[in-house]
């Protein structure tokens, strides 16, 4: 058994690529990207689509950065530099901004919740803000999610992860799992699992128990000095399962032996005491969950955590993992791209988890930038990273670009880049509301018909985008008394460019067709822009 | 079999291996290529077979939990029986509630199984079970039985929606809203919960029918410029969506109940379940694949017998005349009518007279397409367990799965993984299916 275990660990291990053969630590994260990715484009003798332009490049920094599109200004300063280092330079003052912290937070309150929503409310993102907004490295983040601490101010909400998934231990065991290691070991619930070698009822039930101890006590999550797991394998007769990791990696818990009957009365008496004065149980002398963190984030075990967190970040920024799908990461489903995801994995750790940094190297590689439209007859497929990949706009990307395209440009020209800041903060908090009219994007996303009547018929979005007003879009349209004008004007707010020849020829014609109406001219322009494709996505 | 292994494939779940390794060997290494194909309605072949073989479903949702024994499964006798009798039914050797009289007339339209045991007794999750057969998994979120039936049954270019689910009074709602999960919002509900007509179907004043067109199309137009040299499920989807928006707002006539004779309204009963049925009645008719109709404040902790002595009769009414009407216009040999909830309610009668949550053994009815009426399956003397023929949320699906002509073993897609449409290992109660 434990040759076999330490023969599935090597093998893991190969998949990862030994390290000696990787590019030096010490290159740009964005080199080493186009590297691996060019070289498995040259191998397969594939070409790339090319970069894009500035206007593209800008609205895809923004909304992956900080949520939202540019404005019309932004988007004419970053065109109209010639500074060679723009596009470092934009990167870097968006990642410095608030408007990241609180899309970050977004994307990973979104990636905790996974695609069934368990999310744990304001507190799991106010927690989640705040750890973004002081740069705390994964590692910390991980512990504090897994081990909070209630009484301490900087980590308040973060319990919010495992209160909400207590009552369901199965659920924690999986969703930990999934979330930080890449891992969905939910078949080997009921049997090994049958094509992957490294799962088997042992990993399951092993990670199991570095939760099985752990219960909601009145609101506080608790952790009892005891607890074993049992199970009934397929084969044999019913076990005791090992506190063991996912590489195999077993650990020898003090104090196996179960209470008696006494001692369990009086631990009971003990927890009863503290939900009665709604205080936090302190941890037991032996916190199995506090060993599971001490475990995972150790050198060889670490592997699962940084691998996983450097995919998701990459399918974050990409649109696509080079694991796929993000919590299939084992063995029989290797990476499109070893080489690139062991290095990335590799500067992850011995960064000490910053994530600005991956996140930056990313966003400047040109595989980053490359256009999302394909021309040729055959579309390379979503594993090579040739094309620009669509990502539907999140409910808050959504609901905030909307509010930036159809508000009155001049309103973000105030000078000051603070009060620009301000601006934008409330524009997007009064879009929170309207973001829960749409679906939390997932791989392979379907947009229904809600949101197509929702666009088409509902008059609070009427209202709330096309109304008349001092600050909106329509207002300052209807002040253009020459049509060509108002349609670039347009366009350039919603689109984020200029509009094309036929665009304008189009439109102008559309609006000079209705005279006799003409705001309500503009206004139906503005509303096949922003219920259009090239709005819904970031392309 | 493609290089990409990510899936449960095993034996303890018992998929037929060869049908496993042909569908893994069908998917190739182009894992992708499976989910631009998401809609394979779209194959004219495939559509033409579907559309011979249409069936419909309506599902009468029984919020709360409805008691079996003042309904399907009476037990006059026993100490825990309650003050109604049973009645013979049409069908021979077969007894009902008396509060069901209607129902009993119609006995040999109906399968009525009185085995399930279905464990989960809380509603949340009890409702999750009983919408969708099986439970969710930390990365999967499973599509209801309303977003299957509208995946299997619907057409893409379709005018009216394929999914509607009426859901008023407020009990339960929260717990039950219909999920197309990992189907995606291509096959969510039209849900209405505010009144019988849907949301954002009508146009709204200040743009004239015209302009609404044509803004319409000048959208379309700029959509397609945008998609040229790009390919994308997503964007697929959304274009198509909006190419339905005009169909679906035509269909706001479906909606109107004042378009039915007094005759067939009487038929129904005035009240908002008889309404809300009668609607979903014209909506199957114009090819809608699925509705569900939703009646709340079954959860009768006390006052059993007063709720029961309330809402069974109209029940009663309401199926008795959905049965009447599908039959009139010849739908009912196309149409499945649904009677389920979450739970059924305990045996035993709590000191506030009422029942309490129950899933050990409790019934629900099946009428119309693909099943043979009368009883599948008893409960014990005392209806406390099952006694005989068990039937379990994932039975009963694959049942309802395969009366609707759909495979129950059949896979979907999450990228490459395949997800059985029910739980692995589980086949039909093959005894009913017609």
């Amino acid at each position: 058994m434990r040759s076999r275990r330490l023969a599935l660990l090597a093998l893991f291990v190969a998949a990862c690529v030994a390290r000696a053969d990787l590019l030096p630590a010490d290159r740009p994260i964005h080199e080493v990207i186009d590297h691996y990715v060019d070289a498995k484009l040259a191998k397969v003798k594939t070409t790339s689509a090319p970069q894009v332009d500035d206007v593209t490049l800008i609205r895809r920094l923004m909304l992956d950065l900080v949520g939202r599109i540019p404005t019309p200004a932004e988007t004419r300063s970053f065109v109209e530099s010639t500074d060679p280092q723009k596009r470092e330079k934009l990167v870097d003052r968006l990642m410095a901004s608030p408007g990241f912290v609180r899309h970050q937070a977004n994307q990973f309150e979104a990636m905790l919740a996974g695609p069934n929503s368990r999310g744990g409310g304001g507190g799991l993102r106010d927690y989640l803000a705040r750890a973004v907004g002081e740069s705390r490295p994964w590692d910390q983040v991980f512990r504090e999610l897994l081990l909070p601490d209630e009484d301490d101010p900087k980590t308040k909400g973060s319990s919010d992860f495992l209160r909400s998934r207590v009552s369901d231990i199965d659920r924690v065991t999986i969703d930990v799992s999934v979330v930080f290691f890449g891992v969905n070991v939910s078949c080997a619930q009921c049997h090994d699992h049958p094509l992957v070698n490294d799962w088997k009822q042992d990993h399951f039930y092993g990670m199991k128990s570095f939760f099985a101890r752990t219960f909601d006590n009145g609101g506080f999550l608790a952790e009892r000095e005891y607890g074993l797991v049992r199970f009934k394998p397929t084969k044999g007769p019913e076990r005791q399962a090992k506190m063991m990791f996912l590489t195999g990696m077993a650990v020898s818990a003090p104090g196996v032996k179960e209470p008696t009957k006494d001692e369990e009365k009086k631990e009971r008496e003990k927890f009863e005491q503290f939900k009665k004065d709604k205080k936090a149980p302190p941890p037991p002398s032996f916190s199995a969950r506090a060993k599971l963190v001490e475990v995972a984030l150790q050198s060889k075990e670490s592997e699962y955590f940084s691998r996983s967190i450097a995919n998701r970040l990459w399918h974050r920024f990409i649109g696509y993992g080079l694991v796929m799908p993000l919590d299939q990461m084992h063995t029989e489903n290797p990476p499109s791209h070893p080489e690139l995801l062991s290095w990335l994995a590799r500067d992850v750790h011995s960064n000490k988890y910053d994530l600005r940094r991956t996140i930056r190297g990313i966003v400047l590689s040109k595989t980053y930038s490359r256009s999302s439209k394909w021309t040729a007859e055959t579309v390379p497929g979503p594993g090579t990273f040739a094309v620009g990949r669509l990502k539907p706009l999140t409910p808050m990307q959504m609901a905030a670009s909307l509010k930036i395209a159809t508000t009155d440009p001049q309103a973000f020209e105030t000078g000051k880049p603070e009060e620009l800041e301000k601006r934008i903060e409330g524009l997007e908090s009064s879009a929170r509301g309207f973001a829960s009219s749409f679906a939390q994007p997932t791989d392979d996303f379907q947009i229904g018909v809600n949101e197509a009547l929702l666009f088409s018929n509902s008059d609070k979005l009427a209202r709330e985008f096309l109304a008349d007003g001092n600050e909106k879009l329509i207002g300052r349209v209807n002040g253009i008394s020459d049509p060509p004008k108002a349609i670039d004007l347009i366009v350039r707010s919603v689109l984020c460019r200029p509009a094309t020849a036929d665009e304008q020829r189009v439109l102008t014609e559309y609006v000079t067709r209705r005279t006799d109406r003409l705001a309500d001219a503009y206004r139906q322009v503005i509303w096949a822009l922003i219920s259009g494709s090239e709005f819904r996505f970031n392309h | 079999m493609g290089k990409h292994k990510t899936f449960c494939g095993s034996g303890d779940h018992a998929i037929s291996r060869r049908g496993f390794l042909g569908t893994a060997a069908a998917l190739g290494t182009a894992a992708f290529a499976d989910m631009t194909q998401l809609n394979l309605l779209s194959n004219p072949a495939l559509a033409g077979e579907l559309k011979k073989q249409q069936k419909r479903v309506i599902l009468l949702w029984l919020a709360g939990g409805a008691s079996q024994v003042e309904t399907w499964d009476p037990k006059p006798g026993a100490a825990t029986g309650g003050p109604f009798r049973a009645i013979q039914t049409a069908m021979p050797g077969v007894h009902i509630s008396e509060l069901m009289p209607r129902m009993a007339d119609r006995m040999k339209h109906t399968l009525v199984i009185r085995s399930l045991n279905t464990k989960n007794a809380d509603h949340g999750g009890a409702s999750k079970l009983m919408m969708r057969g099986r439970r969710d998994e930390a990365n999967v979120k499973f599509p209801d039985l309303g977003a299957v039936v509208a995946r299997e049954m619907g057409r893409a270019d379709s005018k009216v929606p394929d999914y509607v689910t009426f859901y008023t009074q407020t009990e339960g709602r929260g717990m039950a809203p219909g999920d197309a999960g990992f189907l995606g919002s291509r096959y969510a509900p039209m849900e209405l919960t505010t009144n019988n007509m849907p949301e954002n179907i009508r146009k709204v004043d200040g743009i004239s029918e015209l302009d609404h067109q044509q803004r319409a199309d000048l959208r379309d137009l700029l959509s397609k410029q945008f998609a040229q040299g790009r390919t994308s499920p997503t964007l697929g989807s959304q274009n198509e969506a909006y190419q339905r928006v005009r169909g679906l707002m035509s269909s706001e006539a479906l909606f109107d109940i004042t378009k039915e004779s007094d005759k067939v309204r009487d038929m129904y009963g005035r009240g908002q379940f008889g309404e809300q049925t009668l609607i979903a009645r014209r909506l199957i008719e114009a090819g809608v694949p699925f509705v569900r109709v939703a009646r709340a404040w079954w959860d009768s902790h006390g006052q059993n017998f007063e709720t029961h002595q309330e809402m069974v009769p109209e029940l009663d009414q309401v199926m008795a005349a959905l049965i009447d009407d599908l039959k009139d216009r010849g739908l009912l040999e196309h149409t499945l009518i649904i009677t389920l909830a979450e739970f059924g309610r305990t045996p035993s009668i709590n000191p506030s007279l009422g029942r309490d949550h129950f899933a050990s053994a409790w019934s629900c009815s099946l009428t119309g397409t693909g099943v043979k009426p009368g009883v599948y399956g008893k409960s014990d003397a005392t209806g406390n367990k099952v006694a005989e023929g068990e039937v379990d949320a994932a039975k009963l699906f694959a049942t309802i799965y395969s009366a609707l002509g759909i495979n129950p073993h059949k896979n979907y897609y999450l990228g490459a993984r395949p997800i059985p449409l029910v739980e692995p290992g589980t086949e039909p109660i093959t005894e009913v299916l017609a």
